[in-house]
């Protein structure tokens, strides 16, 4: 009876993981034409200008706020249709008295403070409070250690002249990545899942993933929808799904770049991909059943939407399934041993956040890159690592479940040193540093 | 073509496919990259026999182990075939990639 349950997993398990590769491969070769196609840009800059609201939400961001708003001053989008609110939530520290300069400086940056009786508890609760002031029909979310290019917003909002678009997400590049090898692997990571993941599902109508930064959404839409959901500690995930199942469509924007400040330590990656791999999880267990049943997903939506809802757990599926593998193959009773020969094929999935090598080496060769290639196969230690992250994120989410508590919205901590690169880029970004 | 027939008829079976995949994967995907045909299918001759190579020696050195510790070396061989196979096609593919002549770079620095 186990060894009939063991097997059965195990081909379950098999077919999961076929499942990713072929998704991955899809996409890689997706890309891949397009790019030979020479299509033009997602998006580029237009004369649709409809009134917008940059949310920054800032919780202690007093090392990066000031550069932000600095550059969110030199946008190049009608000062008299765009409203520029910094969150100051529950900070400690000087973003609040920072973010007041500017505003004083600027007519269309405004500041928002929230007491420490209601504020510092998470982004989405900032987010919702804010949202009920914002002038804006669209609304863009920047987190506070980004650095935008001056027409960012121009390309993000083009693409909602399009009535059923419903958010946008743009592309997220790291700015610090010489700093160490963390940030460089942080940086192959967003590689492939922004050059290759986010794109291919735009190119394919798939539902692209709002990130919750570089991005944005109609401010009709998400009074419509109630807000963020304050309970998600992944509420950009949460808007993702919410929007899609309201049958609007999520565009990818590859050119509507922001350079972000990675993070740069292990101890921090832990604590960010920790977060990212239980929330991700937590909307899994929210939506997987409504994405199954929904009338306004096609069904290859609903296909590609259950694998990226499930994405986080696949790390521990494969690494269990390896596991029940050895196991049937040491006590001579697996039930094909041909199954085991899928092995070697998983293994391409075996990279850093679950990205077949050859999707983020795609990626790497489409943004010109060629030296950071060489780190490529250092994504199998952040594989690893990952995880332990997404096995210790699960049974943490297991335990909050059984205990009913609200699960904790953790803060990535920003230095400023990234900005630091910013006065060292005069020339397109190659392999600097590597 | 060669390598991968020799792997079936003198190696194993895992190989055939490691290295029927890698061909597959290489092909579909490095042929709409630039460079010259030359260099493309060069690339692809040396990963198969990189590939080759690599996997006759990790079939030698199992076959070894097996008649020093046993059955059960060949067991702990397949459970771990599959990351012995990550350390050729990773790095080779990265560096493969490193080589082609690259396409316009499309990211801007920040004004």
């Amino acid at each position: 009876m186990l060894t009939e349950v063991l097997n059965a997993f195990f081909l379950f398990s098999v077919v999961v993981i076929t499942a990713y590769l072929i998704r991955h491969y899809i996409f890689t070769v997706t890309v891949l034409k397009s790019a030979q196609k020479s299509q033009p840009a997602t998006t580029s800059p237009s004369d649709y200008t409809p009134s917008v609201t940059v949310l920054i939400p800032a919780h202690n961001e007093e090392h990066v706020i000031g550069a932000l708003l600095q550059k969110m001053s030199e946008l190049n989008y009608p000062k008299s249709k765009i409203e520029i609110l910094a969150i100051d939530d529950a900070s400690t520290d000087k973003t609040g008295a920072i973010a007041d300069t500017y505003a004083k400086r600027y007519s269309q940056i405004k500041v928002l403070h929230r007491g420490r009786d209601i504020g510092g508890c998470g982004k989405p609760a900032a987010l919702n409070q804010a949202i009920k002031q914002a002038m804006g029909e669209i609304i863009i979310v920047f987190d506070a250690d980004y650095i935008p290019h001056p027409d960012v917003v121009r390309r993000l909002v083009s693409v909602f002249i399009d009535p059923t678009v419903g958010a946008v997400q743009g592309r997220p590049v790291v700015l610090n990545e010489p700093e160490n090898i963390v940030t460089r692997l942080n940086s192959l990571e967003r590689i492939g899942g922004y050059k290759i993941d986010e794109q291919a599902r735009d190119l394919l109508r798939l539902i692209p993933q709002f990130g919750g930064t570089v991005g944005g959404f109609r401010k009709s839409i998400i009074q419509e929808l109630g807000g963020f959901d304050e309970a998600m500690i992944t509420e950009d995930t949460d808007l993702t799904f919410t929007i899609a199942l309201s049958g609007y469509r999520i565009r990818y924007a590859d050119d509507a770049e922001c350079y972000e400040e990675a993070v740069a330590s292990w101890s921090a990656y832990w604590r960010q991909r920790q977060r990212w791999a239980k929330g991700h999880m937590q909307v899994c267990l929210k939506y997987w059943h409504r994405v199954l049943r929904s009338k306004h997903l096609t069904f290859r939506q609903k296909v590609d939407g259950m694998l990226l809802l499930n994405v986080y757990f696949m790390p521990l599926l494969t690494l269990v399934s390896l596991g029940i593998g050895a196991y049937l193959i040491v006590t001579g009773s697996i039930l094909s041993s041909s199954l085991w020969l899928v092995a070697p094929t998983s293994v391409y999935s075996f990279v850093g956040n679950y990205a077949p090598f050859f999707e983020i080496g795609v990626g790497a060769y489409l943004d010109g890159r060629r030296q950071i290639q060489w780190l490529a196969p250092l994504l199998i230690f952040s594989f690893i690592l990952n995880t332990l992250i997404c096995g210790k994120a699960f049974l943490s989410l297991i335990v909050d479940k059984a205990l009913r508590r609200r699960s904790v919205w953790v803060k990535t901590e920003h230095t400023g040193t990234a900005n630091s690169y910013i006065q060292k880029q005069t020339e397109p970004k190659t392999d600097a540093g590597i | 073509m060669l390598c991968l027939v020799l792997a079936y008829r003198h190696l194993n079976i895992e190989s055939s496919i490691t290295l029927t995949v890698f061909n597959l994967f290489f092909i579909s995907l490095f042929y709409q990259l630039s460079g010259g045909l030359t260099r493309k299918a060069s690339i692809l001759a040396c990963g198969n026999i990189i590939g080759l190579v690599w996997n006759y020696v990790f079939q030698n050195v199992a076959n070894t182990g097996s008649m020093v510790f046993g059955i059960s070396f060949n067991v702990f061989f397949s459970v771990i075939y599959p990351l012995l196979t990550l350390t050729w096609i990773v790095p080779f593919w990265s560096l493969s990639l490193s080589i082609l002549p690259k396409p316009p770079s499309n990211v801007r620095p920040p004004a």
